[in-house]
């Protein structure tokens, strides 16, 4: 199950009658549960249009995209219930300005739960859970989302997606323009989540350190094609990465530098600072 | 998302696209006066004459125009009938006796829901109207079975079928001519040329300079608020917004949910763009160098003496008949 | 050469938020300045006060040597030009073309001078060939090059940038930040707003900001030697640095100084 694409193409009409290939061909098997994938492109690849067919909000031109079961084509087929959908793949975007518009934190969670029929006092709970999740505490749900600082606002709109409890999360640019704490809280919790409930969760980012730290299976997308599928280490060891005008982990780009001037034998393939200096130290002790 | 285009301005050559605005703006602002000057439908069809013979000059396809008149043909349909109904002067053209009796309405249902499912195929769509309507007229006319509870004489008299000639050119004349402006002018060189026309009024208070860049600064974003709620809307979407389906009561909350992330969207945006032309030296009110000018040619001197003609021309038609 | 001069400063939009704090410093002419701070820490607030925006309650600012006040305003604003973070937010005319001309219009440049400095400033940032384009047509960092087009069109040699690159992929920021560099290697004086340690250290001199006061401002070095500065700043170190912190070996730890200075 989970979500499967098959030679899926999508093509924007354009204002001169010439018509804009977002993506083409695109065949991607994604697991209902345990996959942790980071998508990855310079911007134009066509990573919001792949993740816009993820919660069926937009139909492929050619071809079809499988979610839990329902094979979403070109044409609305009134036996499938798209919104339902939304309710098991549930979609973040990058901007939480798109989406906070109640005069509450609480209000504007609930929003989510309540449209997919859950009670008032359901949703209350849920929303309590959500704050939570996100790292923000009860107060902040009786304040009015606009008085929020923006990475407050971030994580108000990514509550506002886990309190419908999606079996699938995706979401798009999560820590952009949130400081240093505020991406391990976010990262540690998406962690969290997906250890704990083994839900399948799909995060667009631009950070290539977070990518080689926190994820099993990196995606990668050029001019609308899937140009790589794999894990971060067979990413970062190929070619592909100059390829596609992106970039290497700080902790390769550091231990690449110190491993070619002081010419020597050490693993570039490090995750973190820690474990740069651990084998940084380590290879020093027999110099 | 390309530029939203207002009145359907469409790229093109022709020396209706070398005029300057504001001698296009005038020229619209006396023909029309003209055509409200003409009395009968003689001097009308000069006058569509003279607006063709214009077309094919100015190399405006007048498929585009007609295009152009789509939206308004029902409104057309309506004033002419209208006309025709009301208008008891002159001799009786046709008079027919309609009958309203239970088959006749019976029929007439029938004659709508095949009509309905005719238009399904897509084509003719125009062509289908009509026979629609010939066919209730025949309807009612000639089904006269059984009893009446009611009958109408539609008559028609000479007068009426003139005057409704006369109003439905008339209206599609002046249509044609503010068409004729929207096609080749430009959004921004219209409100230019308004803001220059509207120059005077800086004497009374109103400061045109100040709400031409008012209105270019809101078409310039109005593709930017377009995509801003298309984003919006997948955004809210994805929290289960049916913007489709749904009650009252929930299509009510998804309309909020679309509007108010846009008006607070356009707050901070008003506040940002503020002081972002203010630290560029932006004073209301100031006087200005500008990069676009308006210049006269020959062809709008040209254009000018050629409607001042016609307009005159009018004024006398009227005055000495 | 100072050419920004700032006095006790002290700015609060009302009784709960102070965006300033007796804020003193002053920067001379061709430095590059990075502003380094957490969100809230009244960077925006400073860049704004800078151009006259907002008026602080207590202290003065002086742009090459003359006071900022309501009646300097207009003539110091000519010298300093700002780029705000929403490439939207900021594009006034309906092409490149008029975005460019805006400023110059403002200041009632000659129409065959503001051609000629449209062509030579658009040449520069690489949209001379979008000058009849509508910014629904262009993309973040090609509205962010126009903007700074529009101010070296007005002639201004004192450029902030407030957080210019933050709404841009990597890709288009590393873009834009080398027009930055290049504008620096010209004489331009360069103040740069941002939240990544990664733009700071191409400053000569960094400035950390927090909740409204100046916590440091010194050479880049400097600056970055004070660990426990950035974490009570709630800014993160560039990850050479950080390794640099815990290597044993010195030979190692320098060289990685070495990079990071050089980046």
């Amino acid at each position: 199950m989970g979500i499967r694409f098959k030679n899926v193409t999508h093509e924007y009409p354009s204002y001169s009658k010439k018509t804009y290939k977002a993506i083409q061909g695109i065949n991607l098997n994604i697991g209902t549960d345990d996959e942790y994938i980071a998508l990855i492109g310079h911007t134009g690849s066509g990573k919001s249009t792949l993740a816009k067919h993820m919660n069926a909000l937009i139909f492929p031109t050619l071809g079809e995209v499988e979610i839990f079961g329902n094979n979403i084509k070109s044409k609305r087929d009134k036996n499938i219930n798209y919104n339902n959908i939304r309710k098991r793949v549930g979609l973040v975007f990058q901007f939480p300005e798109y989406q906070l518009f109640e005069e509450t934190v609480e209000k504007d969670i609930m929003f989510g739960p309540m449209n997919f029929k859950k009670s008032e006092e359901e949703a209350k709970k849920l929303a309590l859970e959500a704050i939570h999740l996100v790292g923000l505490d009860e107060t902040y749900l009786k304040r009015n989302p606009f008085n929020l600082s923006g990475g407050e606002k971030k994580r108000v709109s990514i509550a506002g997606i886990l309190a419908i409890d999606p079996e699938i999360l995706v979401l798009d640019e999560p820590t952009s323009g949130l400081d240093p704490e505020g991406k391990q809280t976010l990262m540690d919790l998406f962690s969290d989540i997906h250890k704990k409930t083994g839900k399948s969760i799909i995060i667009i980012t631009h950070d290539m350190d977070l990518v080689y730290r926190y994820f099993k299976r990196v995606v990668v997308m050029k001019d609308g094609r899937i140009s790589f599928d794999g894990t971060p280490d067979e990413l970062f060891k190929s070619d592909i990465i100059e390829e596609n005008h992106l970039d290497l982990p700080n902790t390769i780009k550091v231990l690449s530098y110190i491993k070619d001037k002081f010419n020597l034998d050490i693993n570039i393939y490090q995750k973190i600072a820690e474990e740069a200096v651990q084998e940084i130290n380590r290879v020093m002790e027999y110099e | 998302m390309n530029s939203i285009i207002i009145g359907q301005y469409i790229p093109g050559k022709g020396f209706f696209y070398k005029l300057d605005p504001r001698t296009k703006i005038l020229s619209i602002l006396f023909l029309m006066i003209s055509v409200f000057l003409l009395e009968n439908i003689t001097q009308l069809a000069i006058a569509i004459g003279i607006a063709i013979i214009i077309l094919i000059i100015g190399k405006i396809s007048i498929l585009k125009v007609l295009k152009g008149l789509k939206p308004i043909f029902v409104l057309l349909i309506f004033t002419f009938i209208f006309q025709v109904a009301l208008n008891s002067e002159g001799a009786i053209l046709s008079s027919a006796l309609l009958h309203f009796n239970i088959f006749s309405v019976l029929t007439s249902i029938v004659i709508f829901i095949i009509w309905r499912l005719l238009l399904q195929i897509g084509k003719f769509k125009i062509l289908l109207f009509f026979i629609f309507v010939l066919a209730l007229y025949f309807n009612f006319r000639y089904l006269s079975i059984g009893q009446e509870f009611y009958s109408f004489r539609l008559t028609i008299y000479e007068k009426g079928v003139e005057m409704s000639i006369f109003v439905v050119l008339r209206l599609l004349i002046i249509i044609t001519l503010t068409t004729i402006l929207t096609l080749t002018t430009k959004p921004t060189d219209l409100t230019q040329g308004m803001e220059s026309l509207m120059h005077p009024l800086k004497k009374i208070g109103f400061n045109s300079e100040d709400f031409a860049l008012i209105i270019s600064i809101s078409l310039r974003y109005i593709p930017t608020i377009f995509d801003e709620a298309q984003k919006i809307m997948a955004a809210q979407a994805s929290r289960g917004a049916d913007f489709s389906e749904g009650k009252l009561k929930d299509k009510m909350k998804q309309i909020i949910s679309l509007l108010v992330p846009m008006f607070i969207i356009a707050f901070i945006r008003s506040e940002e763009l503020a002081d972002a032309m203010e630290s560029r030296n932006f004073v209301p009110g100031e006087k200005r160098t500008r990069i676009n000018i308006l210049r006269f040619s020959m062809i709008d001197v040209y254009s000018a003496v050629f409607i001042t003609l016609c307009f005159i021309g009018t004024i006398l038609l009227r005055v000495m008949t | 050469m100072n050419i920004i001069e700032v006095k006790n400063v002290s700015f609060a939009y009302n009784e709960e938020k102070q965006g300033l704090k007796d804020v003193n410093f002053s920067i001379d002419k061709g430095e590059w300045i990075a502003i380094l701070g957490h969100n809230g820490s009244g960077k925006s607030t400073l860049a704004k006060s800078l151009v006259g925006l907002l008026e602080p309650q207590q202290g003065e600012i002086y742009i090459d040597s003359v006071k900022l006040t309501e009646e300097t305003a207009f003539n110091l604003r000519k010298k300093v030009g700002i780029v705000f973070q929403n490439p939207d937010n900021q594009f006034v005319g309906v092409t490149v073309k008029d975005d460019i001309a805006f400023g110059m219009e403002n200041l009632c440049v000659p129409r065959e001078t503001m051609l000629e400095r449209i062509d030579f400033f658009a040449e520069k940032v690489g949209m001379k060939e979008y000058l009849d384009k509508q910014p629904s047509n262009l993309s973040g960092g090609q509205k962010q090059r126009v903007a700074i087009a529009g101010i070296l069109a007005m002639r201004s040699d004192i450029l902030i940038f407030d957080e210019a690159t933050s709404m841009l992929d990597p890709y288009t920021k590393n873009d834009l930040i080398s027009y930055m560099k290049l504008l620096n290697k010209e004489g331009f004086t360069v103040i740069m707003i941002t939240h990544d340690v990664n733009e700071a250290i191409l400053a000569d001199r960094i400035m950390i900001m927090n909740h409204g006061t100046i916590s440091a401002f010194d050479k880049t070095e400097t600056i970055l030697k004070q660990k426990e500065l950035f974490i009570k700043s709630h800014l993160e170190l560039p990850m050479a640095l950080k390794i640099a912190n815990e290597v044993k070996n010195n030979k190692i730890r320098n060289s990685l100084w070495e990079y990071v200075l050089k980046m």
